[in-house]
Formats: structure tokens, sequence, C-alpha cells
């Protein structure tokens, strides 16, 4: 069985986070992080496939976020998916200023996070 | 020159009736001139007349005398030949006659006088002499009445010939002056007249123009003006000159559009402040839903079987009313959006046939089996449009969910028909209908008609409101007729062309 590939999600809701730990772990490694700090530690420290990134989080705010991963070169190659409830007009393409490569608005829709996620890894 | 006139007259701190009164009174006064000059000139005339009969009386008086001085010396001379007493009695007669004569001309010519004063004198002298000849003929002295009638008659009469005829020159040269002044006056008069009357109307004009320019041009500016501020431009003042009720005026439509301004400001606050809050509502309210959707998805896919029907079914509840809304939310999103202005239009090239069938394609599911059929006609005058696809789609796409909502049975017709230039779109369904008072609140958001008794109509009653923001951004207009128990019909009108005038705020 090859290994299976590792998701960050970032993601400062509680039960939305167990939420993606349920919809992913059966096929994915996933590792957790409640803020933008966090996040950023656990993408040094785990150098995951893909990192979902909420974008309205504690103490580093998500596009900060993202910003400093595709600074870094080490991790810069990583792809990030924005997924968050900001779905407002303009908000999509700041997502995608900042780095991210791909963004779903909240509520996730298993289906299309799936296929968002196969497109990347 | 004029325009000076006109900012004087505006200034004048004298209310619109009193310059107007002031005008008219002006115009009065100049024409009361007119008719006054022109009587002058009429009473002159007519002392000019009085002269002149008094003149022409003078000069046939002087004449008088001249004949009869003339007939006095042939009566004399008649009778010193035939000495009848007949003859003396009629040269006597005659004598008082030239008196009458004399006495009259006294009336007649008092400026006369030094002439007048010779004339008795001589007068005077030529009845002696007359008288003293008549006595020597009575007395048979003939020969010698002829001596005195040859040396002092004669030269009397000549003398007084003299003087007569002086005075009628004199009144003849009295004469031509008068009608030469006669004449002249009359060419001044006229000339006055003229002048005057030239003159009141070039004033009546100018008075005209002045006023009138200076009621019209503020009610200008201030028209203009207020139709700045209907178009929501409360950054100018109008000023105008006048100190009338026309500066009053201005000044209360400056402080209307002061209030105007702070009010739309305060209005435009709130609004941002609306629409910043429904962005955030709905923001907040998606991290919630996130979980209630996607749990209850989880669950209904990995249990299977393990869960009671009932549960799954209950559970299944959940999933539709987190769906419900999320829709809500949805549409206060795009809701806030459109009237935040954040709403773009991207208009291209756009096949109304394929917007219809995808729209169709959505809405099909939702038609209850069977029992409803949807129909589709496009004329084939309708051209290719150019708008914006994606809310040309949503606004058929709501109108057609509508429709299904509110239809059991019968069909629901899209026609499409090119008029006047216009796209007209009609959504007919044969559903329950609405009464009339309800149409009048269709298009406002959370009005939805019998939601709360008829169970499938899970709509958010925002698709209409939206319906109409989407069909305003267009460019277009929406209007609804509807029958109870017989249906709606929806009829959206677009321009064929999107040209980017928002016609809806």
């Amino acid at each position: 069985m090859p290994m299976q590939k590792k998701i960050l999600v970032v993601e400062d809701g509680e039960f939305n986070r167990d939420l993606m730990l349920q919809l992913l772990g059966d096929d994915y490694e996933v590792v957790l992080a409640g803020d933008g700090r966090e996040g950023l530690r656990k993408a040094e420290q785990e150098r995951p496939d893909l990192i979902l990134m909420d974008l309205g989080l504690p103490l580093l705010d998500g596009w900060e976020t993202t910003r400093r991963i595709k600074r870094d070169p080490a991790l810069k190659g990583i792809p990030i998916i924005a997924v968050t409830s900001h779905a407002m007009v303009g908000d999509e393409s700041k997502a995608r200023e900042a780095g991210c490569d791909e963004y779903l608005a909240k509520p996730i829709d298993a289906d299309e996070l799936m296929r968002a996620i196969r497109r990347f890894v | 020159m004029i325009s000076r006139l006109i900012r004087l007259v505006s200034r004048l701190p004298a209310t619109v009736h009193a310059k107007l009164l002031a005008a008219f009174l002006t115009i009065v006064v100049v024409l009361i001139m007119v008719g006054t000059v022109g009587l002058e000139a009429l009473s002159r005339v007519n002392r000019g007349a009085q002269d002149l009969v008094n003149l022409q009386r003078k000069i046939a008086a002087y004449r008088q005398l001249q004949h009869d001085t003339t007939s006095q010396l042939y009566a004399v001379s008649a009778a010193l030949v035939v000495p009848e007493e007949s003859a003396l009695d009629a040269t006597l007669r005659q004598l008082n006659q030239f008196g009458y004569d004399l006495d009259r001309l006294q009336f007649v010519a008092k400026d006369e006088v030094e002439l007048l004063g010779q004339v008795r004198d001589d007068y005077e002298k030529f009845i002696q002499v007359v008288t003293r000849v008549i006595d020597m003929i009575r007395e048979g002295k003939a020969a010698e009445g002829r001596e005195v009638q040859f040396k002092e008659a004669g030269p009397l009469a000549d003398h007084l010939e003299r003087l007569t005829n002086q005075l009628v020159n004199r009144a003849e040269a009295d004469m031509l002056a008068s009608i030469e002044a006669g004449q002249t006056t009359y060419a001044n008069s006229r000339w006055i007249v003229v002048t005057i009357a030239a003159a009141s109307i070039l004033l009546a004009l100018v008075l005209g123009y002045v006023i009138s320019w200076s009621l019209i041009d503020p009610v200008r500016h201030m028209d203009q003006r207020l139709q700045e501020i209907a178009s929501g431009d409360f950054s100018r003042h109008v000023t105008v000159a006048n100190r009338d009720e026309l500066g009053t005026l201005a000044t209360n439509l400056n402080r209307m559009n002061d209030e105007l301004k702070v009010l739309y400001e305060q209005l435009e606050a709130a609004n941002r402040h609306k629409s910043r809050f429904l962005a955030s509502v709905s923001h907040e309210l998606r991290t919630p839903l996130n979980a209630i959707i996607g749990f209850s998805r989880l669950i209904l896919r990995k249990t299977g079987g393990q869960i009671p029907d009932l549960q799954r079914a209950n559970l299944q509840k959940v999933l539709i009313s987190g769906e419900h809304l999320l829709t809500l939310i949805n549409g206060l999103l795009d809701l806030s959006k459109i009237e935040a202005g954040k709403m773009e239009v991207l208009p291209e090239a756009v096949e109304l046939a394929e917007v219809l069938d995808g729209a169709a394609s959505t809405v099909e599911p939702m038609l209850t089996n069977g029992q409803v059929r949807l129909i589709r006609e496009i004329a084939p005058d309708v051209p290719p449009l150019y708008t914006d696809r994606e809310k040309l789609r949503q606004i058929v796409l709501n109108l057609l969910s509508n429709a299904a909502k509110f239809t059991e049975q019968g069909e629901i017709r899209v026609l499409a028909w090119r008029q006047n230039g216009w796209l007209k779109l009609q959504v007919a369904d044969s559903g329950i209908g609405m009464e009339p008072e309800a149409l009048t609140h269709i298009f406002e958001e959370f009005r939805q008609v019998g939601s709360s008794s008829t169970l499938r109509s899970r709509g958010t009653g925002l698709g209409l409101a939206i319906t109409r923001q989407l069909v305003g951004l267009l460019g277009g207009e929406i209007s609804v007729q509807s029958d109870v128990g017989k249906g709606s019909t929806f009829t959206v009108v677009l321009p064929i062309r999107f040209n980017g005038s928002k016609p809806r705020g």
C-alpha cells in the first residue's frame, strides 16, 4: 500500500477541524492546526503535500500565513487550497493574491473538496 | 451694459411685486408726459389760431379805415362839386362812421397805442377840416372850401392813409410771424412727442427685458441646481444676486440642499453599515453551517443501514434545513452585494436558448412528477444578446424555480420575443396564483406568498427581490400579473445590448 499523502488542515473552528479530519482521514494522513502560527510551524515540521487553509484565523490570519509559506523556498512548492467562509466579491482574488492555488467557499461540499485535492496530490 | 442693469435690478432689495409695480408706474408716468406735451402743443396751436383771427380782424379794421378815409375824401370832393344838402349830410354821416371805425380800432389794436394816437390826432384834425369845408360850402364859399380841402384835407388824408398802411403792414408782418411761429411750435411739439413716445417704447422694452431676465436667470439657475440635487449631487450651493422672493427661494433651496446632504450621507452610512452587517452575518453563519451540513452528510453517507429509518429521515430534515439556511444566506449575500454596488455586470455575447436550456435542466427535477410540463418558445427574430450570462441565467432560474414551486399541474411556459428593440421574456405558470394585494409586495425582501401555510413553498423569500435587482442591473424591468387559482405571469423586459446604464439604483 502506497504511503498516504499528508494534508495540513489549518482551521480555527474545532467542529470544522473535526469534520475535515473525518472527511479526509480515510484517504489521507491529516495534520491539524488551530491558528496561523501553529499552521506555519506544522508546515515547517510536517512538510505536508497539501494545505487546506482557513483565512479568518486567530494570531496570524490565513492570508499572511499563506504569504509566509509561499515566501519560504523550502515550503513554497506546497499547494494551498483556501477553504473559507469569506465569500464576498473580491475575497477569492484576495486569497489568490496571497498565494492560494485554489479557493473553496464554505460550507464545504465533500465531493468538491475531494476533486480539488486530487487535482494537486 | 444690459447685463449690468439686470444684476442691478436683481440686487434691488425689493419684492418682485414692488419692482413690477415700479416699472408699470414708470411707463404710465411717461405716457402721461406724452399726453401732457401733446395737450400743451394743441393749446399752443389753438392760441396761434386765435392770434391769427385777431390779426385778421385788425387788418380788416385797418382796411376799413383806409377805405373810409378814401370815401370821405371822395364824398367831400363830390359835395364841393354838387353842394346839395343831402350830399353834405352824407359826408357828415361818413365822418361819424369814421369815428366808429377808430373806436373799434382801440379794442382791436391795443398794442399799437402810439400809432393809434397819431391816427386819432390826424382824424380830429381831418374832422375839423372837413367840418370847416362843409360849413364854407353851406355858406356858399365854395372856392374857399375847395382851397381848404385841397391844402389841408388832402395832406391829412394822405397822412392818415400812410399811417393806416403802416398799421396794415405791421399786422401783416405779425401775421406772418405768427404763422411761422405756429409752424415752428408744431415741428417742435411733433419732435418732442415722437421722441418721448419712442423713449417710452424703449423704456418699456428695457424694463420688461431687464425685469424678466432678473427673474428668469435665477429661476434657471435654481432649476439646474434642483436637477443636480435630484441626481444626488449635494456639493454646490446656488448663488443668485436677487434680494427678493427669488433670493429667499434660493436661500431655502440651499438650506434644503444641506439638509438633504446630511440625510443622504446618514442614509448612505446606514446602508453601508447594513451591507457590511449582512456580509459579516452571512460570513459568521457559514462557519457553524459548515459543521451542520458537513456532519449531516457525513453521517448519512457513512452510517448506511445502521440507524433506524425514522432517525435517518430526521437527519435528512436537519440537512435540508441546513441547506435551506445556506440558500438564504447566499441570497442575503447576493442582495447585499447588489445593494453595495459590488455586483459587476460583465456583458458578453449570449444565446438565450442556451441559457434557457441550462435553467430548464436545473428546474426539471423540481417539477411534480409528470404533472407539469415545461414549454420553451423563442421567437425566431430574437437575436443573440449582449449581456451578463451568469445574471441572466440566475434571473431565468429564479423565475423558473418560483413557477415550479407554486405549480402542481399544468404547464410552465417560457416565451421570448423581440418588441420595440427590447427582449421580452415571459414565464407563465398555471399554479396557485396570487392575490392582487400580494402582487404589490412580491418583489420586496421576505414577501413570500403563503410561506406559512404551504409546505411546498420552500423558497427563501429573497428570490424575486434578487431577481428584480438583477434585472435592474442589466438595464431592464420586471412586472407580474396573476389570478388566484389560474397562475402567474412574470414579464422581464431587457435591452438586447447591455449598454451600461442603470435605470434603478
